[in-house]
């Protein structure tokens, strides 16, 4: 029988020498060339796929077999070093509470796009916390849990119609004010693209579930299963001297229900009554403002229903002010996206939450850790190392929008946080 | 008696050892095992009177597994071992080594009462992954589509998901078929069939084979000029799978398999031949 030519051999062992994906997406169109070419016959281009495929197989690569169904599969995640300082005075109190944390957060997700405009994923993560993933270092070198953060099925029906459901990424154009970045929904979400000559315009909605109750021990909202139900109009659009803008209005409501066994870092278990919220949000960026981006970006949510929120579920009959409006304005400069070595950003916002502005379930766990009724600035920056690797530094400082509100949400005079982070994405 | 009885074992082992020598088990595609094989085992053996042949039709994927087990001298396949099968067989200490014995054609079949002629790429992969439904959608009489393919363990089936249908899944809607013989007669029959077969059963009475418009617009048949030019886009070779290089009787059925009389008996029944390289 035919051997192969040491040519081949040579060939075959520098495509081995690349990736497993590497051999599998190159080598082929490679062999082909070479037959095209005459350089090698069918069969010795039989002999060179044969080689390959078991020097793939004897890769742990070439041993995951994924089914036919799935087009592309991204399989990626981050671990988070954090030290943390906190301080917290509570009102009325005068001295503050001070603590230093050492934490950490990881996060390893799957997505897979199959066939047919169907796809799947999952995240995993530390701390079982809706609004975050650190797992505080404690009890001596005891092991931690990984949660499950994300399980979604989505489904591209047509070019303009897309769906999710499961728990998934937050589909909605938002900042912290409103929605923490840990949070993942859960429920359903239609995204509808109107595919507008110019620009972006989508139509965005949730049918969130946020507790399941027993409808079955009785009647009233602490039997009724909780539900938010959202959505958001959202244009972009890239005007010809580069210039991007976003702007997303939108609006929110919750069914009148019960929330128990919430486990936010601060959680508020009680009823979802008294949340009618619009938002509005957005961006402007400008490329190239000394070389850099410079972004101007606001956030904002009116609550219609902030005094039955205040009087029925904080009980609070005081004059409590402007609470039915949050809002947050902030600027950022950038040198690219944290994706290069050397990329760098900066970014500080103000904001000011009422204290029947927001759900506080879904807002911000490090501004105030939670609270409503609170002020204040966040600052933040990141430098990355690597294209992989960056430091961070957050700092929240926060004060009371009104003294004496005696209400768990409320309760905070002043507070602040640094976060000192180093990251790698993997 | 100890002696006698170890000179009694050792006569029954060769014994033994002589007639499974004399014996080759091939077992894998239908494509091959149908028809070509058991012709080319029957010249073999008018050569070699000695020689015993078991040869067993069910598809590639048996075919390689067999390799794999240890169960068969050569298996017959339509399509490339995948990297998980080659992966499974070296982990058994098995490796998988690949002989093209003859170049085939996949050809698209009509009932012959179908008035549609050809059929671009682009039609092709959306009849046979549903999504379109009727032959109006190609030029065709009104009537839904009845699709017919092989089954799963087929190579023929795994080759036409990747030449044909993008690695797409197949129609809901398609009746798999056991054999190439089966998916001819099924067309044949039904004057909305549409299947594929290798090139050695598209001259059963009933079916018409289909041109296939390629991407430069030219309408191409499968043949032996077109598939060996590759210009015919769903042509692909066939394979023996040996485990190694094949050596004594299996080696010397391969040489056969590739020699004059072997090819020829490939081009007689509707193969094209592996060109001398």
């Amino acid at each position: 029988m035919r051997k192969l030519p040491l040519a081949l051999l040579a060939l075959c062992g520098g495509i081995a020498l690349t990736t497993a994906t590497a051999v599998a997406q190159d080598s082929a169109a490679l062999v082909e060339l070479l037959v095209k070419k005459g350089l090698i016959n069918d069969q010795e281009a039989e002999d060179v796929r044969a080689e390959l495929i078991k020097e793939n197989a004897s890769t742990p690569a070439g041993k995951l077999s994924l089914g036919s169904h799935v087009t592309e599969f991204k399989l990626g995640g981050d671990v988070r070093v954090r030290h943390q300082y906190d301080a917290t005075t509570s009102q009325g109190a005068g001295t503050s509470l001070h603590r230093n944390r050492e934490r950490f957060r990881f996060r390893f997700n799957g997505d897979a796009k199959l066939a047919g405009g169907w796809g799947a994923g999952f995240a995993l993560e530390t701390a079982n916390a809706a609004d975050s993933g650190n797992q505080t270092l404690e009890n001596g070198n005891a092991d931690y849990n990984i949660y499950l953060a994300r399980a979604y099925v989505s489904w591209q029906a047509n070019e303009n119609l897309s769906l999710v459901g499961g728990k998934f990424k937050n589909p909605f154009q938002t900042t912290d004010l409103v929605w923490d970045g840990d949070i993942n929904p859960q429920g359903l979400s239609e995204t509808y693209d109107f595919r507008i000559s110019e620009g972006s315009l989508q139509l965005r909605a949730g049918q969130f579930v946020m507790d399941d109750n027993d409808e079955r021990k009785g009647s009233g909202p602490s039997y009724r299963d909780s539900f938010l139900f959202a959505q958001q109009l959202v244009y972009t659009n890239k005007l010809s001297n580069g210039v991007s803008v976003t702007v997303a209005p939108g609006y929110m409501f919750y069914n009148n229900a019960s929330i128990t066994g919430n486990n936010n870092e601060t959680a508020f278990d009680g009823r979802t009554k008294g949340l009618s919220i619009a938002t509005f949000s957005g961006s402007v960026k400008f490329p190239n403002v000394g070389a850099n981006t410079l972004s101007l970006y606001w956030d904002s949510s009116y609550n219609f229903d902030a005094d039955t929120r205040v009087h029925d579920i904080y009980g609070l009959s005081d004059s409590y002010g402007d609470g039915a409006t949050a809002w947050l304005v902030g600027l950022g400069y950038a040198k690219g996206k944290g994706k290069d070595q050397g990329d760098w950003s900066v970014k500080l916002d103000y904001r000011r939450i009422g204290i029947g502005a927001l759900d506080p379930n879904l807002s911000d766990s490090d501004f105030a850790f939670g609270h409503m009724n609170q002020q204040g600035i966040k600052l933040g920056g990141s430098y990355n190392v690597t294209s992989f690797a960056s430091i961070g530094l957050t700092y929240f400082y926060t004060w009371d929008v009104q003294k004496s509100l005696k209400h768990a949400v409320a309760g905070l005079d002043k507070s602040s946080i640094l976060q000192l982070d180093l990251v790698t994405k993997f | 008696m100890k002696k006698a009885l170890a000179t009694f074992l050792a006569a029954a082992l060769l014994a033994g050892s002589a007639s499974a020598a004399d014996k080759l088990v091939i077992k894998g595609s239908d494509t091959l095992g149908a028809k070509l094989v058991p012709l080319v085992a029957e010249a073999f053996k008018a050569q070699n009177p000695e020689v015993a042949f078991e040869i067993a039709a069910e598809g590639s994927t048996t075919g390689i597994a067999a390799i794999t087990d240890g169960t068969a001298n050569i298996g017959m396949a339509s399509r490339r071992a995948k990297p998980t099968e080659v992966s499974a067989a070296l982990a058994k200490g098995v490796s998988m080594k690949p002989t093209i014995v003859a170049y085939d054609g996949m050809a698209a079949i009509v009932n012959e009462a179908n008035p549609v002629s050809q059929l671009t790429l682009r039609q092709v992969e959306q009849i046979f992954t549903g999504d379109i439904t009727d032959w109006s959608a190609v030029g065709g009489n009104a009537g839904s589509f009845s699709i017919y393919t092989r089954n799963t363990s087929s190579g023929t089936y795994s080759d036409w998901k990747e030449l044909a249908m993008k690695k797409r899944d197949y129609a809901g809607s398609s009746q798999k078929m056991a054999g190439n013989e089966q998916i001819a007669a099924e067309v044949a029959n039904n004057p909305n069939g549409i299947g594929y077969v290798g090139l050695a059963y598209i001259n059963v009475p009933g079916i018409r084979v289909v041109a296939i418009v390629g991407k430069d617009g030219k309408a191409v048949l499968p043949n032996d000029e077109t598939v060996q030019a590759k210009t015919y886009p769903y042509a692909r070779p066939t394979f023996f799978y040996t485990n190694g290089e094949p050596h004594g009787l299996t080696a010397q059925f391969v040489e056969f398999m590739l020699g004059a009389e072997g090819q020829s008996i490939a081009k007689k029944i509707g193969f094209v031949p592996v060109a001398k390289q």
